[in-house]
């Protein structure tokens, strides 16, 4: 049953909503001058109001985390610790889910903050950004995704799964589309929303078969109401059947169109390249890392009885030898697709692909033995998304910039970058270092912890190819350092870089130096998980 | 009427039409086309629901909302898609898929 109680513990959700409600009212309510200059106006005041309202979203998030300052149970009574308990008292807890579809655990705020943090960096990102006839639907559906994606870290029951699912895609599709006066963007919307139309379907012919499944299995008059919650399919289904392996194959198969991952990102390239880059740079953060934790509680709660075992021998089965032989495609051929690239958008976007198929090396370690070992795994796995999402922001940020200063994202256009804009091409640098992994930055850590986890969990197989192609790897990335700093270039007017661009990236190039090289820091708040 | 048809047969009823969907979206070189692919198989789960509600569950209506809900989400998808498709029809003036093609790799 929902309670007015569990109000609190819905805050950044509610917050969310009206956020996005008055960002597309203010632009619709406000009478707004034909001028140029009445139109840019308009436009500013949309991007702000957005940043400005998701920051202070993503700041009641904290504090109702209690992860920076908790309250002391001594604190004397006042106006302000009355707010504080209040808030905190909705903040991560082993209560029961809010009406039973809903878990606010120390995953899903963590995985939340992540997500807000993510979507105030886009907007950032969008600040200098131009939508043409109504500014207002571009930023309110930034913040309708936003919202998608913190219900779909928490959902605990198969049909909010699926509206999360969709209330995220289907803006992110308008979104990828938004510039439909350039035939590029057109294409990618399409190409996005075809691919994500077809996963959902695919995805939601699993789930009716794991709601098959819970129902052939239960037995006698035990209540019936609520067999679309993961933990009960759980409960009732056996580790073998021929309905809830086949609800299983569909789910994987469905998650990973949304994923992209190998042999599923068919669309992920094309998509990457075409869509307004800001939107690029959220669609391959923030909307991965909030399906990767559905795809972790899907499989977790809903078959928890067909882990099976990572490792090749007679046990192996189940999901984790699905999703090792995925991780095993996405990370080879991830790797390999993106050393012919010749675009820095399609580059980045075969490169995350294959990183893709590092978490899902995390996602094994849920097989391990040891209890300790699969907590490790879910460590590795969120330190893993918070780096990568911050990496990635960046990368996509400055070549959202070059695309905007210099007309496209072909190494011709990064070509002696150093000497046009010095701090950018340093920016660039770590982020790139980062994703190639390179110490101290947060993308070695990341990865180290994730191929510790893999191998714990037994898949050392799969560990020793992944680092064979984390070399690799180096080749492309640095052969995009080499086009920055070495080729030679005729044109050397300088690229200017706007204000919200540049804040965006120094918080995130500033995050995965001070993730990389104290890596305690977000780890003692990963350990609650 | 339960006896009259069986569960199996229903269930063979939605996963042919979610065959023929799946065939039709990957197949299909008109857009349109693909839509209605994907149209299928939402519809093809949309039986399985229903079937899997009325033949186990008749007192509760678990089935009955989460297909509901897909109708309606499917209906919002649509609307989407359609225009996502004049949007590419205006710049290259076809919704054949092979000639949607200005981004590759």
């Amino acid at each position: 049953m929902f309670q007015l109680t569990d109000i609190p513990r819905l805050l950044p959700e509610i917050l969310l909503l009206v956020l996005a409600l008055l960002v597309l009212g203010s632009d619709i309510l406000e009478r707004w001058g034909r001028s140029p200059s009445a139109q840019l106006e308009r436009v500013k005041s949309s991007a702000s109001l957005t940043a400005i309202g998701l920051g202070m979203v993503l700041a009641v998030a904290l504090l109702q985390s209690g992860y920076i300052y908790q309250l002391p149970e001594t604190a004397p009574v006042n106006f302000f610790t009355n707010i504080i308990r209040n808030l905190q008292s909705g903040g991560p807890s082993n209560e029961g889910a809010i009406a039973g579809v809903f878990v606010v655990d120390h995953l899903t705020m963590i995985a939340r903050l992540l997500i807000i943090g993510a979507a105030l960096l886009t907007s950032l990102l969008c600040l200098d950004i131009r939508p043409d006839a109504h500014p207002g639907e571009f930023y309110a559906l930034i913040i309708f995704a936003t919202l998608g994606m913190c219900l779909m870290v928490g959902a605990n029951e198969l049909l909010l799964a699926y509206l999360a699912i969709e209330l995220t895609s289907i803006p992110l599709y308008l979104l990828a589309g938004y510039f439909r006066n350039n035939a590029r963007s057109a294409e990618a919307g399409l190409k996005y929303f075809l691919f994500g139309a077809i996963s959902s379907a695919i995805l939601l012919y699993g789930m009716s078969m794991a709601f098959g499944a819970a129902l052939n299995g239960v037995s006698g008059a035990a209540n019936m109401n609520d067999l679309t919650r993961f933990n009960r399919i759980g409960a009732f289904t056996s580790s073998s059947g021929s309905l809830i392996t086949m609800a299983m194959l569909f789910i994987i198969a469905g998650m990973g169109y949304k994923l992209a991952v190998v042999p599923f990102h068919g669309w992920s390239p094309d998509v990457y390249e075409g869509a307004p880059a800001p939107v690029t740079a959220f669609i391959s953060t923030a909307s991965k890392a909030a399906g990767f934790i559905l795809l972790f509680r899907l499989l977790t709660e809903t078959f928890p009885a067909m882990a099976g075992a990572p490792v090749l021998g007679d046990d192996a089965g189940g999901w984790t030898a699905v999703l090792a032989v995925l991780a095993l495609l996405t990370v080879v051929i991830g790797n390999l697709a993106a050393l012919p690239q010749n675009n820095a958008r399609r580059l980045l976007a075969y490169s995350s692909i294959a990183h893709a198929g590092f978490v899902l090396l995390g996602m094994l370690a849920w097989a391990a033995a040891q209890p300790f070992d699969r907590e490790q795994g879910l460590i590795a796995l969120l330190y893993y998304l918070i780096i990568y999402s911050l990496t990635n922001l960046g990368a996509f940020g400055v070549l959202a910039l070059i695309g905007q200063q210099v007309g496209g994202e072909d190494f011709a256009h990064l070509r002696g970058l150093s000497r046009r804009n010095l701090p950018l091409a340093l920016l660039f640098t770590v982020c790139i270092l980062s994703l190639a992994g390179i110490p101290p930055l947060g993308g070695f850590f990341a990865k180290f912890y994730i191929f510790m986890a893999g191998w714990q969990s037994g898949a050392t197989w799969l560990v020793i190819i992944a680092v064979v192609m984390t070399i690799v790897s180096l080749y492309y990335y640095l052969r995009l350092l080499k086009v920055m700093f070495i080729e030679p270039t005729t044109d050397l007017s300088p690229v200017t870089m706007p204000r919200g661009i540049a804040a965006a990236l120094t918080i995130a190039v500033v995050g995965v130096l001070v993730l990389g090289i104290f890596p305690n820091v977000i780890l003692s708040v990963l350990e609650k998980v | 009427m339960l006896n009259a048809v069986p569960l199996p047969a229903v269930l063979t009823l939605a996963a042919a039409l979610f065959c023929i969907g799946l065939f039709g979206a990957l197949s299909r070189r008109n857009l349109i086309g693909v839509l209605m692919g994907v149209e299928l198989m939402l519809n093809a789960v949309n039986i399985n629901l229903i079937a899997f509600w009325r033949y186990f569950e008749p007192r509760y209506i678990t089935g009955q909302t989460f297909a509901i809900f897909i109708i309606a989400v499917a209906a919002a998808e649509a609307a989407v898609g359609l225009a996502m498709v004049i949007a590419v029809y205006r710049h290259y003036v076809s919704v054949n898929a092979d000639e949607v093609d200005r981004l590759r790799g």
